[in-house]
This record gives structure tokens, C-alpha cells and sequence, in this order.
């Protein structure tokens, strides 16, 4: 293995690029080149490991068990003969399932509009599973099926109600928090504006 | 060697014996290409920090999250006496400007009377400790630097605040090679997911200080008001029990919430990088399960038990301001 290559392979690792016709064939020569990939895979263990961040990667050969599967997996041919028999019936399923489908569609696309908010920020979580606080408003499905128009009126606005309130909450907190930060930074200060207090106090009488 | 060696040697020397199997190079990836690599993340931010206290600058960023870009104007300046001047206003909305002469700072916001508090520093999308010593971090955080890029057309270093542990988000700064001044900066979490950021679109550094600046000179600022002094423990029926490693608090008081009128005890802690708010108020439910919103890298999570409001807002991630909010205590005891 050559000096420049694995420098390249270190000069990738740290995401710097060279717009010129070598460093280009040296990414080929890295997927292409066994020894080449492996040290890749080392110096991103070494870096995960200086980070700490060994935990969540995955095994070290994580690549090779995927390698390894793939190549014990037995090679299918499209099996022509039994497509054309399967798919007249699984035509009729789909249209069976079609409209259910969409009304599922339909009925999700509503919760979204009432839930906004708190669905986008919920799949910023999603990368984290072991922490899911389910944001609780009125109960989407859980209100009774109201008898006539008179009676789903204050039900929609008791909903639409906590909503706003819920929203108001947090942006208050919020603001509150960043008005917070500002007056925060005064104080840390504080103690050494006495002094330039006092020098100021001597500057204003004239 | 004598016999004593214990086994703990032999494992050093063999580790030792590894590092040096390593081809060399991942050593020397560090500096690679020109000198300049070879400064250090710290001595790069003690650059920034001289640049942000020192430079006369005129600068436009956007702060990108959730989808919206917020503009800004940022200029600062130094007079010939050194003192500074500064000037933070938001270009979109309703009229929120920050102006500070040397350690007044005036605030100026929609939903309030201008006033004036007495700070060095104005506290805005950029982090104030980058203006500061930087060692207040290194207890919960590393510095490295990782790299170069073009950012704003200009040649930038690439330097990460990796925090030390999984309770706090990271933080990565794209430097200009020359001033040493921001040209990006990233919130990102330990997966490498995006949260927020802030990305500067015009950068101007003159020798002279800025016209607009100068008038600051002459400006007559609103009263300094007095912060009320910080509650003691004693004051509260509750503390919080558990924080990230590095977490000191700043604030403590009683105060009203501006838009829900509602009186709160409140307590305030920072790591030098992130502030976290902690709210505790009366509810008439005994009890709610948590919820929340995100607003960029920031959480606002609220949470009632035992019939007290508990909330928790900052830019930690959401499994820390859950384990906050579980920690807070109450002393069995009214008042």
C-alpha cells in the first residue's frame, strides 16, 4: 500500500476534496482495492473510537456479514410462469383495498392539519425511540359521535380551544426562556459593572 | 524492567505496540496541505473570540430551521477610546433590535418598552462565549478541527465543539481563514442530524467604525433596569435533582410570563454554550403527560405531576429535558 493512496483515504475521511483527475481514480481505486477499503473501515473505527462513539456504530464487520449474506443468498430468475398466474388476483385485491387505503390516506392527512406542529417535531425524534412523550391534545378519536350539527360545534371549538391554548403555552415559554437568556447575560456581569458604574458616575458631572 | 512490572505494563507497551502498527499517515491527516492546518481548535477559537471583540465588521446571516430563514443584520465596531459597539436587529417582522454601547445593552422588542440591561454581550443566534474564554467549555465539550471548506466564497476552517456526553447537542463552526471570523454555523446532533443553523451571507471588515455605529455613540439609551437578585434554594419548594455534567445555575426567581400572565419560580442553568430554562407553576390538573414542541435545537417540554406545572425549554435533546423535568423534586412543605 502506497504512502499517497491512504493519504487520499485520509483526506476523504476528513471530507476534503481536490477537484483533479488522480484524486478521482483514487476513489475508484478505494472501493476497487481491498486493502484500501480496510484501512477506510479502520480510520473510521480509530475516529469512532476517539470520539467515543463506538456504542453506536455498528460491529466492525458489519460489512462483511452483509457481503457474506448476499453472496449465500441463492440467485432467483424471474419465475415468469407464476407472475401471470398471481397477478389477475392480486389485481382484485388491491381494488378491493384501494379505497380503505385512501380513505386511511384521507383520515391521516386531517389528524396532520389538527396536529401540525407537533407531528413535524415528532419525527425529529423518531431517530430516538427509547424517547416518545406523545403530544396529548383533545383525543382525536375519542370524542363522542355528535347526535346533530348543533351538538358538533362547541365539540370542534373545545378542540380547536386546547389547541390554541397548548400552542400559546409553549410559545409564551418560549419567549419567556429567550427574554430570559438576555436578561441572564446582564447579570453575569453584574459584578464587574460596579466599578464601571462608579467610574461613569465621576464622568457625568461635567 | 524489574519483576514488579505488573501486568498494566504490559498492556500499556502492547497498546503502544498497536498505535505504532497503525499506518502513520492517520497521524499525520491532520496536516496535510499547508501550515495553516496545523493550528489548533482552541488556538482557532481564541482567534474568533479576539476577531468578535476587536473587529470592526458589517455582517448579514440567516438563521435556518424548521423549514424558515430568519435575517439578520450584526455589525460591530471599536472606537478609538476601545469601546465597543454593536448592533443585532432581525430584518423580518415585527422590529427586534439589540443595541450595545461598551456594557449597556438596549433591547428593543414588540412586546415590551425598550430597556436597557447591563451586559458585555448581546445574546443572540451566535453563542456569547464565543466572545469569551472558551474554557468554560472544555469540562462538557472537545475541540477539534476537522477540516476545510468554501463557505460564503471564502476559504474556511471547519472547527466542531463535540460535546462529552449524549446529553447536549454539538456545535460546528466554519471559520474564515483570514479574519477568523463566522461564516457558518451548525447545531447538529450526535448522529449528525441537522437541527439549526446559521449562515452568513455577507461579511464586510473595515479599519474605520461604520457610520451607523458611530451614531450609537451619541444615542441616548433607556434606563439599565435591575434584575431582580437570585432567589435562594430556600426560596423554592422544589429543585431540580439531575442536570448534565457541566450545568451551573445562573438565575433564580419568581416572574410573570409575559403572554399567559402566569407566575412562575423559575431557574435558569448554562453550560457556558446552552441555556436551559426549568418553570414550575401551580396547575388545577393533578396531572398531564408530557408534551412538547421543537423549535429548531430548542425544546419546550411541559409536563404536570401532583398537580405542578413542570416545563423545561432549551437546546438540549429531548431525553434530557425529559430527565430534567423527572428530577425536580418538592419538599413536602407549603408556603
Amino acid at each position: 500500500m502506497s504512502e499517497s493512496k491512504s493519504e487520499t483515504v485520509s483526506l476523504l475521511i476528513d471530507n476534503y476534496q481536490r477537484d483533479d483527475e488522480n484524486f478521482d481514480k483514487a476513489i475508484f481505486d478505494l472501493i476497487e482495492d481491498e486493502q484500501l477499503s480496510d484501512t477506510w473501515e479502520r480510520y473510521h473505527l480509530l475516529g469512532d473510537v476517539l470520539r467515543g462513539e463506538t456504542k453506536a456504530s455498528l460491529p466492525h464487520d458489519f460489512s462483511a456479514q452483509i457481503a457474506q449474506a448476499i453472496a449465500e443468498e441463492p440467485t432467483v430468475l424471474a419465475p415468469t410462469a407464476q407472475t401471470s398466474q398471481v397477478s389477475p388476483f392480486k389485481a382484485k385485491v388491491v381494488s378491493l383495498f384501494k379505497p380503505v387505503g385512501q380513505l386511511a390516506i384521507a383520515a391521516s392527512a386531517a389528524g396532520l392539519m389538527i396536529f401540525g406542529v407537533q407531528q413535524n417535531t415528532a419525527s425529529n425524534n423518531a431517530a430516538d425511540p427509547s424517547f416518545n412523550p406523545v403530544v396529548q391534545t383533545t383525543p382525536f378519536g375519542g370524542v363522542a359521535d355528535p347526535v346533530s350539527l348543533n351538538f358538533q360545534q362547541p365539540d370542534i371549538n373545545a378542540q380547536k380551544r386546547a389547541y390554541i391554548e397548548q400552542q400559546r403555552r409553549f410559545q409564551a415559554l418560549l419567549s419567556d426562556h429567550q427574554r430570559q437568556i438576555k436578561l441572564v447575560s446582564g447579570e453575569n456581569n453584574k459584578t464587574q459593572n460596579i466599578s464601571n458604574r462608579k467610574e461613569k458616575a465621576e464622568d457625568t458631572p461635567k | 524492567m524489574n519483576s514488579k512490572t505488573s501486568p498494566k505494563y504490559y498492556l500499556l507497551i502492547l497498546l503502544l505496540g498497536m498505535m505504532c502498527c497503525l499506518p502513520s499517515t492517520y497521524a499525520a491527516s491532520n496536516d496535510h496541505s499547508d501550515a495553516k492546518d496545523n493550528i489548533s481548535a482552541e488556538l482557532w477559537l481564541n482567534n474568533l473570540s479576539n476577531a468578535l471583540q476587536h473587529l470592526n465588521f458589517s455582517t448579514s446571516f440567516v438563521v435556518v430551521k424548521n423549514n424558515q430563514a430568519e435575517p439578520y443584520h450584526w455589525y460591530h465596531g471599536v472606537d478609538q477610546q476601545g469601546i465597543e459597539y454593536e448592533v443585532l436587529s432581525v430584518l423580518n417582522g415585527p422590529r427586534r433590535d439589540t443595541l450595545r454601547r461598551d456594557n449597556v445593552v438596549r433591547l428593543l422588542e414588540p412586546d415590551s418598552q425598550p430597556y436597557s440591561v447591563n451586559s458585555k454581550n448581546i445574546s443572540g443566534p451566535i453563542p456569547s462565549v464565543f466572545r469569551q474564554n472558551i474554557d468554560v467549555l472544555t469540562k462538557s465539550y472537545d475541540f477539534v478541527s476537522v477540516g476545510k471548506s468554501r463557505i460564503l466564497g471564502r476559504p474556511a476552517q471547519i472547527i466542531r465543539v463535540v460535546p462529552k456526553d449524549a446529553d447536549r447537542y454539538g456545535y460546528w463552526l466554519w471559520l474564515d481563514q483570514e479574519s477568523s471570523l463566522l461564516l457558518k454555523t451548525a447545531m447538529i446532533t450526535r448522529k449528525g442530524h441537522l437541527l439549526e443553523q446559521v449562515q452568513f451571507t455577507y461579511l464586510e471588515i473595515t479599519k474605520q467604525l461604520s457610520k451607523s455605529l458611530a451614531n450609537l455613540a451619541k444615542a441616548e439609551l433607556p434606563k439599565v433596569i435591575d434584575i431582580p437578585k437570585m432567589a435562594t434554594s430556600n426560596d423554592f419548594s422544589w429543585q431540580v435533582n439531575w442536570l448534565p455534567l457541566g450545568f451551573k445555575q445562573i438565575k433564580a426567581d419568581h416572574h410573570q410570563i409575559n403572554l399567559t400572565k402566569q407566575t412562575v419560580e423559575f431557574m435558569q442553568f448554562s453550560d457556558g454554550l446552552v441555556n436551559v430554562s426549568v418553570y414550575v407553576a401551580p396547575s388545577n390538573l393533578t396531572s398531564r403527560p408530557v408534551e412538547y414542541v421543537k423549535d429548531g435545537a430548542t425544546i419546550v417540554l411541559t409536563q404536570v405531576t401532583n398537580g405542578k406545572e413542570i416545563s423545561v425549554v432549551g437546546k438540549v435533546p429531548g431525553d434530557t429535558a425529559k430527565a430534567i423535568a423527572d428530577s425536580v423534586s418538592f419538599r413536602n412543605r407549603t408556603h
